[in-house]
């Protein structure tokens, strides 16, 4: 096995990097939203349910595509974010966002297959004892949607340790700062000569994923156990 | 407490309409299952939104269509006991106890946890996770937390249908005694006269979504006697019980009475008798196979669809018997009369150990 | 049942096994910065040929040379460095004998006006846009360039890595990148990016784009004929036009 260079290790590290911010920043839209459609009744619902669910059924060069669109500096919201100096396109902030939109409908289906296995009298419960519905939400809903969000967060890191359509759209491919292991092992396979150094990498990237993986199963069961 | 409801609700097929207005402290609704009862507790509780009406409790209004007024059920202080106990699961016995407790305004938290703890007998599981509980502790826990919550009313939304009968007899007294102790009235809902009769002294009884009547417990199981399949139940209170040739006496307000014996009996119990089991003679009859036999007045008669019962004074006891209008007749039963009664040992069917 | 399972089964097959190829097919392996001159010179050679069809594929050198050692069936292959075209023959997937030079061009440095006018001034910038020196040439010379000046450790993780010469100047045209090291010839026909300088020669070899029949394309007459005339005075007036260098 051919060892890693210095640009495969930066690779591992930016990879892990966005996987982390990617899913720490969705989970408290993750978790409003799919509160938002277990619990709550309003006109409207379906259409949230079906924008939330399209990043699953979309191509992820589509979606990065459509973040070019929005983020780039001539984009709808690009071009506000440029006049205050902010800007997103190829930096690491734009990896972040392209993970976050492709997993995030990965986070809300297991958190709200979470929720809707609390029983509903818990929550009658709780408000004839006092509870209004934010009290509610932080002491009941929230401790027994763990398992919920802990296997909702892990199958989006994972996700988004594998990104590759969207991010090389909206962040390029910057070696040191963008370039997450997808992107690596894609410069690498494009070129003739350097094939067994992707091996390498893949190889680092398989057993990132299987550690992933084994947690989310795990915490399935568990939930499975509960309902 | 003083609470008067109308209101209307309707899903589908199904409509509630009621307006009633009760005093007091122990009132039950009754009903079968699907009569609307569980609906009119949950607008009650503020949990569902009634299409239309009024509710208010003890002076305040807590909902009205007119108004625009819709407490929301944190602001009502009115807690529920439910029929599936619905302890939070992730939660000490000690913390659901305390849930409703630390919510409540200062002021309002004049229940002492160690009393009610004591009361309801928990004092060994309050540390304890909700999940390895018997059905009974999980219910007396359900029953506390609503209690500490010091609730204008508690309601019970069939809290013991889903025990068994020998736990379920077991837990009224904690039930009325809890209730009693700390001045808290409540609602009562069940589909079980016997329930209604131990735990109420008013009943509100429901049928397809509409009130039918309003009445003691007591009367409507008068009332109910003729159509069901059980007749009037007669609950006795027997104590003293010693054994005798293979069976047991016990002593009871009206005399003594010969039970037939089993493998739980204990010194004393509360025992159901159906006034169907009782049978009447207008003279002493020389000899029966039934081991009891007493002489009563009798103290009234009332009808019940094609049914008589007649009220029977027996020593300082009162027992309901159940005769057809043809045997009344016959045997020329009147106010003031003296019968003599049969009742086989075998009838009596032991409800709870005292 | 079976009957249409047997049936599906043969047409999938089928559809597996069909690489259609018919008499009068050229095959086109082409760098991508000479897009729009073979398209031209296709377009010419089939009003005249009729008959021949081309299949093209555009592309870094370096992506196209890997193709054609997978398997890729091809018959004419141009690169824009030495490097892949050796690649190839050392692989006896090029003829050898018929390798030439088809033509020259220069490295520029493009993109938005007033960033950068000389080498020394890219450390200034953010973000500067170069093809991936391991497979595509143009990538391939600026790092060379980069490296001669100087400045490849001042320009660590500022380079934008793209797949061929093209996507740098797309990135460039975008405005999303501050410059891009395109062929003089990419930028000529940029829209938004500007040439704000060109590379000195001294810093890098010179752009040359050999070219050479593959191993299958020798057995292709047609293939052999349309080489044949790309060393003819037209092709050469074609590259003039678009600003290649033919010597």
């Amino acid at each position: 096995m051919i060892p890693l260079a210095s640009t495969d290790y930066d690779a591992i590290r930016l990879s892990v990097q966005v996987a982390t911010a990617a899913t720490l920043l969705s989970l408290p839209f993750g978790f409003a939203v799919a509160y938002l459609i277990t619990f709550v009744t309003f006109r409207g619902k379906l259409l949230l349910e079906v924008l939330v669910n399209l990043p699953l059924t979309l191509p992820p060069v589509v979606v990065g595509y459509f973040l070019l669109l929005l983020l780039g500096r001539h984009g709808w919201l690009g071009s506000l974010l440029n006049e205050a100096g902010i800007r997103l396109i190829f930096t690491l902030k734009a990896a972040i966002i392209a993970s976050a939109v492709v997993g995030f409908p990965l986070l809300v289906r297991s958190l709200r297959i979470g929720m809707e296995g609390i029983d509903p009298h818990l929550i009658n419960a709780s408000r004839t004892l006092g509870a209004c519905w934010h009290d509610t939400l932080l002491t009941v809903i929230l401790p027994l949607s763990l398992p919920g969000l802990v296997a909702g967060s892990s199958l989006m890191f994972a996700r988004s340790l594998g990104e590759f359509g969207a991010t090389i759209i909206v962040a390029g491919n910057i070696p040191g700062v963008t370039q997450t292991i997808p992107l690596a092992i894609y410069e690498y396979a494009s070129s003739p000569s350097s094939e067994t150094m992707a091996f390498s990498l893949c190889l680092v990237s398989v057993a990132i994923s299987l550690v992933v993986l084994f947690l989310h199963e795990m915490m399935a069961k568990k939930m499975a156990r509960r309902n | 407490m003083q609470l008067s409801m109308s209101v209307k609700k309707s899903f589908g097929s199904f409509t509630l309409s009621a307006a009633m207005s009760v005093c007091g402290d122990r009132i039950g609704i009754f009903g079968a299952s699907g009569s609307g009862k569980s609906t009119l507790v949950s607008m009650l509780a503020g949990l569902l939104e009634p299409d239309s009406g009024e509710i208010v409790l003890n002076g305040e209004c807590l909902y009205s269509h007119t108004k625009g007024i819709n407490l929301r059920p944190e602001q009502r202080r009115i807690a529920m006991v439910f029929q599936q106990h619905c302890l939070f699961p992730h939660l000490s016995v000690r913390n659901n106890l305390l849930y409703g407790f630390k919510r409540c305004r200062p002021e309002h938290r004049t229940i002492d946890f160690e009393t009610l703890a004591d009361v309801l007998k928990l004092g060994g599981l309050l540390d304890r996770g909700v999940s390895n509980l018997s059905g009974g502790e999980k219910q007396r826990v359900a029953l506390g937390r609503a209690i500490l919550a010091n609730p204008r009313l508690l309601l019970m939304d069939e809290p013991l249908s889903a025990l068994d009968d020998a736990l379920r007899f077991q837990i009224i007294p904690y039930l009325k005694s809890v209730s009693e102790h700390f001045g808290i009235p409540y609602l009562f809902i069940s589909h079980s006269l016997v329930e209604m009769r131990l735990m109420t002294d008013m009943v509100l009884a429901f049928e397809k979504g509409r009130l039918l009547e309003q009445t003691t417990s007591e009367q409507l199981a008068r009332i109910r006697m003729g159509q069901s399949p059980v007749g009037y139940i007669n609950l006795l209170k027997l104590t003293g019980m010693t054994k005798r040739d293979g069976m047991c006496s016990y002593c009871w307000k009206g005399g003594e009475l010969l039970l037939s014996s089993s493998n739980r009996d204990t010194v004393s119990g509360l025992f159901e008798l159906s006034s169907k089991d009782i049978i009447l003679f207008k003279k002493h009859p020389e000899a029966i196979s039934a081991r009891n036999l007493l002489k009563c007045t009798v103290a009234g008669l009332f009808e019940s669809v094609s049914k008589i019962g007649v009220e029977l004074k027996c020593g300082d006891g009162m027992l309901v018997a159940e005769i057809v209008p043809d045997a009344a007749r016959e045997l020329g039963i009147e106010k003031g009369g003296i019968v003599y009664i049969a009742i086989k040992a075998s009838a009596f069917r032991r409800l709870a150990a005292l | 049942m079976k009957n249409a399972i047997k049936s599906a089964a043969t047409l999938f097959f089928l559809i597996l096994l069909a690489t259609p190829v018919c008499a009068g097919d050229i095959r086109l392996f082409v760098a991508a910065s000479l897009k729009e001159v073979i398209n031209e010179l296709s377009d010419n050679y089939s009003k005249k040929n009729t008959g021949v069809k081309f299949l093209k594929n555009h592309g870094a050198s370096g992506a196209l040379a890997k193709q054609i050692e997978s398997g890729a069936p091809s018959d004419v292959f141009i690169s824009a460095n030495l490097e892949w075209m050796d690649y190839l023959k050392n692989r006896k997937l090029a003829d050898s004998s018929s390798i030439g030079t088809f033509t020259y061009n220069t490295l520029v440095f493009a993109g938005t006006p007033g960033k950068a006018s000389s080498m020394q001034e890219l450390v200034k910038l953010e973000r500067i846009a170069i093809g991936s020196p391991r497979s595509v040439p143009a990538g391939e010379y600026a790092a060379e360039a980069i490296k001669k000046s100087g400045i490849d450790k001042l320009l660590d993780k500022k380079l934008v890595i793209a797949k061929d010469v093209r996507e740098c100047l797309l990135y460039a045209e975008r405005g999303e990148v501050d410059g891009a090291f395109v062929y003089r010839t990419d930028a000529l026909q940029a829209k938004q990016a500007r040439i704000l300088f060109t590379v000195p020669q001294e810093l890098y070899a010179r752009v040359t784009y050999p070219m050479a029949l593959t191993a299958a394309g020798v057995k292709n007459k047609d293939a052999a004929a349309f080489f044949a005339y790309l060393y003819s005075d037209e092709a050469k007036s074609v590259l003039t036009k678009y600003g290649f260098a033919v010597k």
